[in-house]
């Protein structure tokens, strides 16, 4: 094991970071939160000539200060870990922002890499990179690399097998080209031993400070960085090595060093980018109709109709497929069990409760598919980020920046991610409500509750009251957000801060292993959390305080129903198999879905058959159309799902929020339900 | 005059910012140091702003583009 080497990949967001981790590693991620707090790092190894690799990559970032938990965990890594390579992932077609990130790194010490990717942009708009000049001005190898069309892969791990022990090893060479006035005597002769020297005044602190730093701590690795962080008074590093300063430092330098690094930087450019020509690029044709101040809101809730009519019909006609072999599956099992003249004990687990209940959730796997994809399209495209700045208005009026859209638009897929999403908004206040409302945008595990609903007792409108959801979610979100706003006047305006990238066209690769991670999960959850609450629910049904038990209402599960049932009965919801089912959800909403089908013994629950016979067995309790609704309304809304709740509390780090987060959404929940119920009640029967 | 009041396609120069330090970093790192020229790219009814900045676009909120200070390039 002598030859592992840990390559670390650096760049901003959106520079196709992932895309190029992804080439090397594929779908074989290890996804490792940090100690402690939940931004994520992926991990993959793979093998190339003699040497083992193990890729990690960090989180997109644009510089590395401490001001932001992503920037310090990024820096930390870079210092204490033993990673032997960096490889700053570059989008040339932004190369000048790149730089910015690239001469932090560089200053860090440790080997870097340059991987220039979207050479093809570049190229396109008619520019050329002086490659030769590039890694002479900056001292690191430079690969041109394209993680889309995977080229340039083996040269990057070439280089960076070679690389590992050295720092700057390419000969600098710089020329003042066309500035050399400005720095003419200039007495630290620097320019052999890195990239970007600074200007005299700074260069004189940074050597006074070095040597403050050498006296006191002899195992200091790279004193010049830990110089220049305490040039810009960076309050980790004063932590880390308090020093006397006040006689060399009275203000920060970090304004001036900034300015001075982008001066370098226009220098590097001037000399690197050949051909600035100022084509239009596409992007900007785009945005003209896709952020257009009248139509860009239009285009996007077409889109996401869009988005929901595909997931709908067409995973609805997948799914169909699915059921047919979920029914013979489930015969299968049932003449091999008797075959072999399994009690009835075992038979019913097996197949009233573990294939009724896993098996009815697996068949919603094309519309979660469907839904996935396009996400991943929206976000792989560049679209994402136009959003957030097409809804700043809107998002404003309710005292929320844009950005706060996309953990919300997220919240369509999986509240999990979405509310880790909301990290990227600074104010913890913000912060706080965005986690509040994202659980009411509807996500994918409540689809399935429904397509069963709408489709039993609502026939042909079945997709139009499955669209109603999401829109009572979004509406609701709207409201709290609205009621909450902080209206104390004291943070007037909105601090809506983003990038928006170059669109592009979305790489399959890339695509396909989102989906296939979302897809892995569905799968994993069917196999564990709904396994696991199918098999309780079978239990808790099965038996009674007497013993097993045939008549279900006899069943401890009966007892806690029948015990809550009164809460809900405003709601049209007072059945005790209903409470049941509800309280079940809560390990996932899917499990809605299963306790169902376990609850009815209802063998194939999304077959036509299937629905039939529960639609017939819940109109014998008077549970008709208003119920469904109501029912559907309670579940878009109530206490989210256990992962939910546990990453609600790992975001707001606080057990008071979490605990009125779920207190309020159960009481958003139960005084919608039962406003749709009464209020409907007076109109039907 | 600040970025507020910014014309599309226009092109002008940073003078100064005038937030608090960590925002005013954030945006230093993102390129938009001063003496720095920006083209505006878009802009909607809230006073949100796109802008184009050493290659790269942006897109600003109306709080963050009040406080900008910038002067036409001629």
């Amino acid at each position: 094991m002598k030859n592992e080497i840990q390559v670390g990949f650096v760049g901003n967001p959106n520079c196709g970071k992932t895309t190029l981790f992804n080439a090397y590693t594929g779908a074989n991620l290890k996804v490792a939160n940090w100690p402690g707090v939940t931004v994520e790092k992926k991990e993959g190894a793979f093998k190339y000539h003699d040497n083992r690799f193990k890729l990690v990559d960090l989180p997109g970032i644009y510089s590395l200060t401490s001001y932001t938990m992503e920037e310090r965990l990024s820096r930390e890594y870079i210092l204490t870990s033993n990673v032997d390579v960096i490889v700053n992932v570059v989008d040339a077609s932004s190369l000048e922002r790149n730089l910015y990130l690239t001469l932090q790194l560089i200053e860090l010490g440790k080997p870097v890499i340059m991987a220039l990717n979207m050479m093809d942009i570049v190229e396109e708009r008619g520019m050329e990179i002086d490659l030769h000049r590039l890694p002479e001005m900056l001292g690191i190898p430079v690969i041109p690399v394209s993680a889309r069309k995977r080229t340039g892969l083996d040269i990057l791990m070439h280089t960076v097998a070679h690389h590992k022990d050295k720092c700057i090893d390419h000969i600098l060479e710089h020329h003042h080209a066309n500035i050399a006035d400005k720095f003419k005597g200039h007495k630290h002769e620097h320019h052999k031993d890195y990239p970007i020297v600074y200007s005299d005044e700074i260069e004189d602190k940074i050597d006074d400070l070095s040597e403050l730093l050498i006296n006191a701590y002899h195992e200091i690795y790279n004193v010049r960085w830990h110089a220049i962080k305490l040039l810009e008074m960076d309050k980790e590093i004063l932590a880390k090595y308090p020093l006397y300063i006040h006689n060399i430092v009275q203000s920060s330098y970090e304004g001036e060093i900034i300015n001075q690094k982008y001066d370098f930087i226009e220098e590097v450019i001037e000399e690197v980018l050949v051909n600035k020509s100022s084509k239009v690029a596409l992007t900007d044709k785009a945005d003209r109709i896709l952020t257009h101040r009248f139509f860009g809101l239009p285009i996007f809730l077409l889109i996401m109709g869009f988005v929901f009519f595909f997931t709908f019909t067409i995973g609805d006609f997948i799914k169909s497929g699915l059921v047919v072999f979920l029914g013979a599956f489930s015969e299968f099992v049932l003449y091999l069990l008797q075959s072999v003249h399994a009690g009835t004990f075992i038979t019913s687990l097996i197949v009233d409760g573990i294939i009724a209940g896993v098996g009815g959730i697996l068949t919603f796997l094309p519309n979660i598919f469907i839904l996935f994809l396009a996400l991943a399209y929206l976000e792989d495209s560049g679209y994402m980020a136009r959003v957030a700045y097409i809804m700043d208005n809107i998002m404003g009026k309710l005292g929320l920046s844009g950005r706060a859209f996309i953990p919300m638009l997220l919240g369509f897929g999986c509240t999990v991610p979405a509310i880790m999403a909301s990290r990227s908004l600074e104010n913890m206040k913000d912060r706080r409500r965005t986690i509040l409302i994202t659980p009411f945008m509807s996500c994918s595990a409540r689809l399935p509750i429904y397509i069963l609903f709408s489709q039993m007792f609502f026939g042909h409108m079945a997709m139009l009251v499955a669209y109603s959801m999401y829109l009572i979610g979004i509406i609701v979100a709207i409201t709290v957000a609205f009621v909450m706003k902080d209206r104390s006047g004291k943070d007037h305006g909105n601090a809506l801060l983003i990038e928006l990238p170059e669109y592009k066209t979305p790489n399959q690769y890339t695509i396909l292993i989102y989906v296939w991670e979302k897809v892995k999960d569905y799968l994993t959850k069917a196999g564990t959390t709904i396994f696991a609450a199918s098999v309780i629910i079978w239990f808790i049904l099965n038996f009674g305080p007497s013993g097993m038990v045939t008549d279900m209402s006899l069943s401890y599960g009966a007892i806690i129903g029948k015990a809550l049932s009164p809460a809900l009965a405003p709601a049209g919801l007072g059945m005790w198999q209903i409470v049941l089912a509800l309280i079940s959800g809560i390990a996932a909403k899917e499990v809605v879905v299963s306790s169902f089908s376990v609850l009815f013994q209802i063998g194939n629950i999304t077959s036509p058959a299937g629905m039939t016979s529960l639609t017939q067995v819940l109109g014998q309790y008077g549970f008709g159309a208003l119920n469904a609704y109501a029912l559907m309304v309670f579940s878009l809304l109530y206490i989210p799902c256990a992962a939910t709740i546990g990453v609600i509390q790992r975001e707001m780090r606080s057990f008071k929020w979490t605990v009125i987060t779920i207190a309020f959404q159960l009481g958003v929940a139960m005084l919608m339900a039962t406003l749709v119920y009464q209020i409907g009640s007076l109109f039907i029967k | 005059m600040t970025l507020k009041s910014a014309k599309i396609g226009n092109i002008y120069t940073v003078k100064s910012i005038d937030l608090d330090m960590a925002a005013m970093r954030r945006l230093e790192a993102l390129g938009l140091t001063g003496g720095t020229n920006i083209k505006i790219l878009n802009r909607n009814n809230g006073g949100s702003v796109i802008l184009m900045v050493r290659g790269s676009r942006l897109a600003l909120g109306s709080k963050i583009a009040d406080a900008i200070q910038m002067k036409e390039v001629s």
